[in-house]
């Protein structure tokens, strides 16, 4: 039973950042019609500037946190602007094309500023707290919180305020967008601002935890592109759920199989639930 | 109020608006008719700035747009309800109404006055208001369209095809609903029809449209005589 809850703990800690890096993986995808190969890339980022500022600069952790989420949210914009708004009128394949050239470029980026071997980010909360006999420690416990506060935050932005609005009309229907005087420009713009900066959230939650590494972009982006199929293409509640389930699966599949394993339950799970339903969990008619 | 200038358009290389220049005055009711593929839908897509004219110019209100992004030229008051409608399916009837009053979104008692005018042009859609509008039937999307270019109080509103794939007694509340708009609300409207004889009876002048360009104009109770535009488009 301890073993069992320790496991769902841990479960719901990693697919707290995969449920984060997921559900702006959605959000751009919206807008591109395309995945953005390159957000787990923007989580790795993250990461190196939450090293960066708190570290290198000695801003401390949480002054860190704040200056790489800001830094990430204009990294975004950039992004939009130079890679791929000129490609809009494009077939996709261009923007597939300029997607993988992010990402290398992204982690050369970061190979060449800050090496290939990892990085570690001290913990700034290494107390243990016990619980139900559940050992967590509040870094974790601080993850999960700051995922809750984040998905909740964002599910009101775009729920309760008009720019939120702007971003599911742009992706529901582009042109529809244009004509009722929506500057679409300028949504893609705040878009990536906002899927890039949520990557550096998460990215800065967790990395006191597990050591930088340049490569790190490339396996949580393959991740959270399993959990956006998983979910149902372009799902929000998708991507959430998607995130937690595959977070539990692979901690329960670790915990009690193997933990070499753990990524075979993930591909598993995700050919499963395609298997029964085609549409993802959350997938509304074809994909 | 409006005013193009020997306009043309290429699509992919083709060129499918040819040379049209016309004029258009504030309160007018204007109905340009045209069969299938004549070029309406590509004109009122170069108009609304969705589409960039190859020449010619377009002025709104003495101000040239052709060169303008879409957004700029609703936010001038010149608004295209399109064919195909393009709705926003997955978010409510009231989502989709108040992102059509986005240019004025800083102005919380117009957006809410605006609200109130096209639900009392609409009742239906008051009543379900909550309701997703992909759930919507084809005649109810197309008031949800034009309700939707309502909300941003239009000077001048370009409505494509409201009429197409409507059964026939809705096509006749939609007419009505078209000049009340006119009549009621003093907008001026650019009404893009095959359905000619719907069209001419409502609007006080109309354009015809061959192959991409301007074949015939003049008061609509002229064309609905006129042999030819009978035999084209009246079928009688
Ligand atoms: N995206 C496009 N690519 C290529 N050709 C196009 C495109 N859009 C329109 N056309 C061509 O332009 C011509 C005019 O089309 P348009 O849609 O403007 O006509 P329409 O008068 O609106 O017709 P309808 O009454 O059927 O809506 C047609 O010959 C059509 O094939
Ligand atoms: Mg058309």
């Amino acid at each position: 039973m301890e073993l069992f809850l320790q496991q769902v703990f841990n479960g719901i800690m990693f697919g707290s950042t995969y449920a984060i890096v997921a559900l702006g993986l959605t959000l751009v995808m919206g807008i591109l019609n395309i995945p953005n190969f390159a957000h787990g890339h923007l989580y790795m980022l993250g990461g190196y500037l939450l090293f960066f500022f708190a570290i290198t600069l000695g801003l401390g952790y949480w002054a860190g946190l704040v200056m790489a989420v800001i830094a990430m949210a204009v990294v975004g914009m950039i992004m939009e602007r130079i890679v791929y708004r000129p490609l809009n009128e494009q077939p996709h394949i261009n923007a597939f094309i300029a997607a993988v050239g992010s990402l290398l470029f992204l982690e050369s980026f970061a190979m060449v500023v800050w090496g290939a071997q990892g990085l570690r980010v001290e913990n700034p909360y290494p107390q243990m707290i016990d619980f139900m006999g559940v050992t967590m420690s509040v870094q974790r416990l601080l993850v999960i919180i700051g995922a809750i506060v984040l998905i909740l935050g964002l599910h009101f932005f775009m729920k309760k305020t008009i720019a939120g609005a702007t971003i599911e009309a742009v992706a529901q229907n582009r042109e529809g967008a244009m004509l009722t005087g929506i500057n679409v420009n300028r949504v893609s713009s705040m878009t990536f601002a906002i899927s890039a900066a949520t990557a550096a959230v998460a990215a800065s939650l967790i990395s006191p935890i597990f050591m930088l590494s340049p490569a790190m972009g490339a396996i949580l982006g393959m991740k959270a592109f399993i959990i956006v199929i998983l979910g149902g293409m372009g799902s929000i509640p998708g991507a959430i759920v998607g995130g937690y389930l595959l977070g539990l699966i692979e901690a329960l599949g670790g915990g009690y199989i193997s933990a070499d394993y753990k990524d075979v339950f993930a591909f598993g799970a995700l050919i499963l639930i395609l298997a029964i339903k085609p549409t993802g969990l959350f997938g509304k008619g074809e994909v | 109020m409006l005013k193009l200038r020997n306009v043309h358009t290429d699509i992919g290389g083709m060129q499918i608006i040819h040379n049209v220049s016309m004029e258009i005055s504030q309160g007018e009711f204007v109905a340009l008719l045209g069969s299938n593929g004549a070029g309406k839908t590509t004109l009122f897509r170069t108009i609304a700035g969705v589409l960039k004219p190859n020449s010619g110019t377009i002025e709104f209100n003495g101000v040239e747009i052709h060169r303008m992004p879409v957004h700029k030229i609703v936010g001038l008051g010149l608004v295209l309800c399109p064919q195909g409608r393009q709705l926003f399916p997955q978010l409510s009837v009231e989502k989709n109404l108040l992102m059509g009053a986005y240019p004025m979104r800083k102005d919380k008692m117009r957006m809410q006055k605006n609200l109130d005018r096209v639900y009392s042009l609409f009742p239906i859609l008051k009543e379900r208001s909550n309701q997703q509008a992909g759930t919507f039937s084809g005649g109810e999307q197309q008031m949800l369209a034009i309700a939707r270019a309502l909300m941003s109080d239009p000077q001048m509103l370009l409505l494509d095809e409201p009429s197409l794939g409507l059964a026939p007694l809705i096509v006749k509340q939609m007419a009505d609903t078209i000049s009340e708009i006119n009549k009621e609300l003093d907008t001026t409207i650019f009404l893009s029809e095959q359905n000619a004889n719907m069209a001419l009876n409502i609007t006080d002048r109309g354009y015809v449209l061959e192959n991409g360009a301007c074949v015939l104009s003049g008061e609509s109770s002229q064309l609905q005589d006129d042999e030819s535009v009978r035999k084209a488009y009246i079928g009688a």
